[in-house]
């Protein structure tokens, strides 16, 4: 019979650890980055008053840049990894989960990138 | 008053596919639906095969889909069903025959979260137990209700999504020695939690905890273990 690991055995965490954190930590940044952006564009502006003028007012202040930013990050990275739960309650095998994981990851980085690059570089005049 | 008693049958031996087996019974209110599966047993059909042993809620063998949920049919009075009580195996488990699951897997994930105490640190200076207060063995009270029916686990649907899931009945086994006081080994109990088997898997759905016979509050045990590992401990 083999011997036993010495004990204490510490406690160890994986990437799937961090990754539900990551997905508790950005439900709850995102419930007053959502509800502000609802609030603000829904509400208070209304959808049908928002113009080139007050995107171009918004983008002039760098908070409302990484406000923008912040939720296009968090909303975007909360949903990659919400649809990859799912999507692997279906899918079984080692490798199309590892390539559904890159696909994902890759999805989640372009589209990332390219809204950061408009929300914070901005358009040229 | 008469029971309308349906059951699922499965028999590879006499048919490949699964079919329903009716029965009209007199039964008392306060009769068990196991005291109905002995007499449909014993009086109109004796291929009808299900586990049973204590009868009293302890042993938990007789775990089954009782009126579309997992129950003990031993802790199953008739007067809490009415007068049609379907009953079907396990969901999520293969059927052997009729009501009787295969329960190896299940006893697999139980194994994998080295269900015993583990310290190997020598025995306290009068040699005899190691000592915990009230408090300490109050921290652990809920999970050691177990009784490893299956009713949790069965009930789950990401386990009925991916069989692969350790399921919710060895988290709180992992978890009854995880908050153990006189326990060093955190990171062996849940080893096994830690992959795409593991208790990350869980969704909170809460199936677990209003399926389970003994009233364990599962889903809070799950949670407390995500949290252990995430904090550390």
């Amino acid at each position: 019979m083999p011997a036993r690991a010495p004990s204490p055995a510490p406690l160890r965490r994986s990437w799937l650890t961090v990754a539900w954190t990551l997905m508790r930590l950005s439900a709850i940044l995102l419930v007053p980055l959502v509800w502000g952006h609802v609030i603000i564009q829904d509400m208070l502006v209304g959808v049908h008053k928002i113009s080139l003028d007050y995107v171009a007012m918004r983008w002039a202040s760098l908070g409302w840049r990484a406000y923008d930013a912040a939720l296009l990050c968090f909303a975007f990275a909360h949903g990659s990894n919400g649809l990859r739960q799912v999507l692997e309650d279906y899918i079984h095998g080692q490798t199309a989960r590892r390539i559904l994981r890159v696909a994902l990851f890759l999805f989640w980085l372009s589209i990332t990138a390219l809204g950061a690059a408009a929300v914070i570089g901005g358009v040229r005049q | 008053m008469l029971v309308a008693l349906k059951i699922k049958r499965f028999d590879p031996e006499r048919k490949p596919a699964a079919w329903w087996s009716n029965y009209k019974l007199e039964a008392a209110p306060g009769d068990r639906v196991l005291d109905l599966l002995v007499r449909a047993k014993d009086e109109l059909d004796g291929s009808l095969t299900f586990r049973r042993s204590c009868a009293h809620g302890i042993c938990g063998s007789d775990a089954m889909r009782i009126n579309g949920t997992n129950r003990l049919a031993c802790k199953t009075l008739v007067r809490e069903l009415g007068s049609r009580i379907t009953v079907e195996p396990l969901l999520g488990m293969r059927v052997e025959k009729d009501l009787v699951v295969d329960m190896e897997p299940f006893l697999a994930s139980y194994r994998s979260v080295k269900p015993y105490l583990i310290n190997d640190e020598p025995l306290p200076a009068d040699g005899r137990e190691r000592r915990q207060s009230p408090a300490e063995r109050l921290r652990f009270d809920d999970t050691t209700k177990c009784i490893l029916c299956g009713c949790c686990t069965a009930a789950c649907p990401v386990f009925w999504a991916d069989g692969e899931y350790v399921g919710p009945a060895a988290i709180v086994q992992a978890h009854r020695f995880l908050f153990d006081s006189r326990d060093r080994g955190a990171g062996e109990h849940t080893a096994a939690l830690l992959d795409m088997k593991g208790v990350w898997r869980c969704r909170t759905i809460f199936q677990c905890t209003l399926s389970c016979p003994r009233e364990i509050k599962i889903t809070q045990a799950i949670a407390e273990v995500k949290q252990a590992i995430v904090l550390g401990k």
